[in-house]
């Protein structure tokens, strides 16, 4: 068991920090809302971070605040992804379908850009050394999985509450559900600033764990494998992203004994997933029950 | 809370001691850098070079008899990737020290793993600064190049002594050619030349269409460029068929043959600061370049030339720790010889194609050698070389 | 300001923004009758500057499951691009069998899509890469005839440059352009085409072989890819397995911004971007990645359809 937790210990943890930024397109997607922005605030959250962890500006709170300096990244990730995701999501979420995908896409993009422009992010080399909040990567389990936890319990509730039945009202049709008196521009804004205020938290543990933060982090790819979690992992589950993440983030280390042809093989279990798992690996069990 | 959660961050990690177990034979060695992804064109020049250094080592007789065995895993060009990779050498290869990976970046990320489980890095290609400062088991043998392009400069300025307006071009989004302009464009106002341009690009462009109206447009007559092979190729390129004649500078980035293919003929006369010389004099470098030549059918890159040095410094730290410890490798404890090869690594000098190098006791390479060349470029415009400027 | 640094950067911007559109042609033909966006297009347009440099030069390099060998024959440069274009064709169908047709027999969800030719994308580069290796190919300098690198004429004085493949580039998204639109307009399978996109069940009604034409479009698209990608790489080599990544991700804003599904507007989306980055002052170049990316958002945000798109209920 140690030795598996030796191996694979780092693994697990990416597959929670990797679901969770499913989760954040998830929320999006509940109402309807095809985004690709949470890579953006991930890398955003991380930034945040990484710059109250090391940049000498912020020594005297360090010094005073000791360990609370962490949920105070957390904190301020949150409310600076929060004011963005709202400044961007009121004029972008007019948009539908595809168009809401690429012009989140575009956002991502560009905020890459400027931020590789900021002196204060550091460059292409980024920011790195930053403050470690535990000796093993594998206790970062006590970032990702209490969120995690939480996220999911808000999953839940959300379902249940008459916001989540909004979303659901706005994705199943949207005409309809503004003729019933919901307000559609607020509740998909409110979605999308959710899932991105999730993606900005997730940044802000990040980058304590990986020890570095770099404008490569919030890559187009990396934005396009948080939607696959979702979409493989089943879409119209809760369990979807979690599920998803799962197989995903571990295919290419099952796989490593292929060497370089490794990628090959995943490109091919994606597709096979796409054909097979229409309704993602939860639709298989949900299948079995109708 | 805090100490709540030390306690049981201290419980969780708390992994049952490994078992005693000695080092196998034949002695595996980890490497890991990109193999796949598009930082997989610098993997597979390191992955050339580790090669070559097996096979020749072992023909030596590896570590006093004993041989190597390189065990390679991809890193992928990520963070996650470059973990993962460090987790699997150090757990299920059971090397006794790991080279790699790829990018600073990657260092970064994977580095403190390394150490805190006390198996020896050496960075076969980091130069960032901050590497060897991660932990008491990270060094590198890629030096940050500090001394090599003010030289280079020197060069230009010998070759056209009326230089005075300088173009600066580099990639931004590359950790090393970011902080390499940096270096140059000290050097270039040192020399109280006048920078007239700064151009940014990204290794991932083709058309610098843009950047070379840009230089074009100003009274150029010195052109730095930082970058990457392919980028860079394509730079001057385009710099030379839309009409610049005069003197081109290349960081260190640009000391690789993939260049030949990319600027062709038009890479003529480039000087180029190299950390990596296939024309430097040392034997050992005489029989890489040969038995790479033979292997490859062509000049071996800088990141090769590194791979291969870094193998080589790790298997002559391993014959001094056999000779502290006075038995084998293979019959001493597996964390025992990682602690003692860290040690040793840090010791004495090494001869390598890279010349003579050594680990201070930070593990920061101090090298000896630095290089300018030229390019000159065969008459069929495919192939060419990199010709040694004398000091 | 002068008339010279106009035209200069007005070429560059032309020839740059003709390479966008001719990239972006073969996502708007698949989305035109889809309504999906085919993320393998990308590695449908490196697969064809690959196989083009494989037919004329027919050496593999040093690296890769192929290294050292060599093909048995070679072709002149012509014939190569066009049989490279035409196996870009056929890959592009062995896309659409792969990646999209059993999708919509299954009737599953239209995004996942997007994740398995994505899936496709994977496996395609990684081949690639896997044969070939990741270094460096180019084809060589003397691919284009005997022409001279470059023109360079001068204006008021001052010299402005254009790069012969730069011409050759232009002209031939011209004529493929042309081609295309003479293809949908002119001919009786344009016009089935043109049905088949407006609505699948009325097509097939029609007596119109939907999946017929679905697969010839995805063999028309593949072939626009694979003979950018090869000129693309005549102009600028191949670096490596993914030097199509980062103009598919471009051409992704060129089709948004100029309208999806719109031809005109593809081409109206690369000459904007090309132009827009062209004439990005110097002391910006930092930004220049930027340029299409904002230029999108904003085009978005005030014409939500894109610039020539029509303003029907879009398909995801």
């Amino acid at each position: 068991m140690a030795a598996f937790f030796d191996l694979y210990g780092f693994l697990c943890i990416m597959i929670l920090q990797q679901a969770l930024l499913g989760y954040s397109l998830y929320f999006p997607l509940m109402a309807g809302q095809l985004s690709l922005a949470s890579i953006g605030f991930y890398s955003l959250g991380g930034y945040v971070a990484a710059i109250m962890g090391t940049h000498p500006a912020f020594e005297a709170w360090r010094a005073t605040l000791g360990w609370l300096m962490i949920p105070l990244e957390w904190l301020a990730a949150l409310l600076l992804s929060v004011v963005l995701a709202v400044a961007v999501g009121l004029p972008a979420l007019r948009l539908r379908g595809i168009y809401l995908a690429l012009a989140t896409i575009a956002f991502v993009q560009v905020l890459n850009v400027v931020v590789l422009n900021m002196p204060i992010a550091g460059g292409a080399v980024g920011i790195f050394g930053i403050p470690q909040a535990f000796e093993s990567r594998f206790a970062y389990i006590w970032f990702f999985g209490p969120l995690l936890l939480l996220t999911i319990l808000f999953t839940l509730r959300l379902e249940r509450s008459a916001a989540g039945r909004n979303f659901m009202a706005v994705r199943e049709d949207e005409l309809a559900a503004g003729a019933m008196g919901v307000r559609t521009t607020a509740n998909k804004v409110l979605a999308f600033v959710i899932g991105c205020a999730l993606a900005g938290v997730v940044g802000a543990m990040s980058a304590p764990f990986l020890n570095t933060w770099n404008a490569r982090q919030g890559t187009f790819d990396a934005g396009v494998a948080c939607l696959a979690y979702v979409l493989i992992g089943g879409s119209r589950s809760k369990w979807g992203p979690l599920l998803g993440a799962a197989l995903l983030v571990a295919l290419p280390e099952v796989l490593r004994p292929l060497k370089d042809s490794r990628l090959i093989l995943n490109g091919m279990v994606l597709v096979l997933a796409c054909v097979y798992m229409p309704r993602g690996i939860a639709g298989l069990f949900a299948g079995r029950r109708a | 809370m805090s100490r709540m959660l030390s306690v049981l961050a201290l419980v969780l990690s708390l992994a049952v001691p490994a078992l005693a177990e000695n080092v196998a034979s034949p002695i595996p060695i980890g490497f890991a850098v990109a193999q796949t992804t598009n930082v997989a064109l610098f993997g597979q020049e390191q992955v050339n070079g580790a090669k070559i250094a097996e096979e020749y080592l072992n023909s030596l007789g590896g570590v006093n008899g004993t041989p190597i065995r390189m065990v390679y895993q991809d890193t992928g060009g990520d963070e996650a990737g470059a973990v993962n990779a460090f987790q699997n050498l150090i757990t299920q290869g059971k090397v006794v020290g790991i080279i790699g990976p790829t990018l600073s970046q990657q260092a970064f990320a994977a580095n403190p793993i390394a150490d805190r489980a006390k198996v020896p890095v050496v960075g076969p290609s980091n130069t960032a600064k901050g590497i060897p400062q991660i932990g008491e088991y990270v060094g590198r043998i890629s030096a940050p190049m500090t001394v090599v392009a003010p030289n280079s400069l020197k060069k230009a300025l010998a070759l056209n002594p009326k230089i005075k307006n300088v173009a600066v071009l580099f990639a931004q989004n590359d950790a090393f050619s970011a902080s390499e302009t940096g270096i140059f464009q000290e050097a270039i106002k040192g020399l109280g030349l006048n920078i007239v341009t700064i151009q940014r690009f990204q290794t991932t462009d083709t058309d610098f269409t843009t950047q070379v109206t840009a230089v074009l447009g100003e009274n150029v007559d010195l052109v730095v460029i930082s970058g990457l092979a392919a980028d860079s190729g394509n730079l001057v390129k385009q710099l030379r068929q839309l009409g610049y004649t005069g003197i081109i500078v290349g960081g260190n980035g640009l000391n690789s043959p993939n260049m030949f293919p990319v600027c062709g003929a038009l890479c003529q006369d480039i000087l180029v600061a190299q950390a990596y010389s296939p024309e430097a004099a040392a034997e050992v470098n005489r029989v890489f370049v040969e038995k790479f030549t033979a292997a490859y059918k062509k000049g071996p890159a800088q990141f090769s030339a590194q791979a291969f040095a870094a193998v080589q410094v790790i298997v002559e730290a391993l014959k001094k720790v056999e000779a502290t410890a006075k038995k084998k490798i293979t019959a001493m404890e597996l964390t025992e010889v990682r602690t003692a090869l860290n040690k040793a690594l840090r010791t004495g000098s090494y001869v390598t194609p890279l010349g003579e190098i050594s680990m201070n006791a930070e593990g920061e390479v101090e090298q000896k050698d630095f290089y300018v060349s030229q390019i000159k470029m065969d008459a069929d415009g495919k192939s060419g070389k990199f010709t040694l400027l004398p000091r | 300001m002068t008339l010279a640094w106009f035209l200069q950067n007005l070429l560059n911007g032309l020839s740059m923004g003709s390479v966008y559109a001719i990239f972006a042609l073969g996502y708007t033909l698949v989305f035109s009758i889809l309504g999906i966006i085919n993320f393998a297009h990308g590695a449908v347009f490196t697969l064809g500057a690959y196989l083009t440099y494989l037919l004329s030069v027919g050496q593999f390099g040093i690296n890769g499951l192929l290294a050292g060998w060599q093909l048995p024959f070679t072709l002149p440069f012509p014939l190569a691009l066009l049989a490279g274009a035409g196996l870009s064709g056929l890959a592009g169908m062995a896309v659409e069998r792969l990646a999209f047709k059993p999708l919509r027999a299954r009737q599953a969800d239209a995004l996942l899509a997007l994740v398995s030719s994505l899936g496709v994308a994977l496996i395609l580069v990684n081949l690639i890469q896997y044969l070939f290796g990741a270094e460096i190919y180019s084809y060589p300098s003397d691919v284009l005839g005997s022409l001279p690198p470059a023109f360079i004429f001068k204006v008021g004085g001052k010299p402005v440059a254009v790069r012969t493949v730069q011409i050759v580039l232009f002209v031939v998204s011209l004529v493929m352009l042309a081609a295309l639109a003479w293809f949908i307009h002119g001919t009786k399978a344009g016009k089935a085409l043109r049905a088949t996109a407006e609505n699948q069940d009325t097509a097939s009604l029609l007596g119109i072989n939907v999946d017929a034409f679905i697969l010839g479009t995805f063999f028309v698209s593949g072939l626009l890819g694979g003979l950018s990608g090869t000129l693309i790489g005549v102009s600028f080599g191949l670096s490596g397995p993914y030097f199509g990544v980062a103009y598919g991700l471009k051409a992704l804003a060129v089709i948004v911004l100029g309208g999806l599904g719109s031809i005109p507007g593809a081409v109206l989306g690369g000459l904007v971007i090309g132009l827009g980055e062209a004439f990005l002052p110097p002391d910006l170049s930092s930004y220049k990645e930027a340029v299409a990316y904002a230029l999108l958002f904003v085009i978005l945000l005030v014409r939500p359809q894109g610039l020539l798109g029509g303003t029907t209920e879009q398909k995801v």
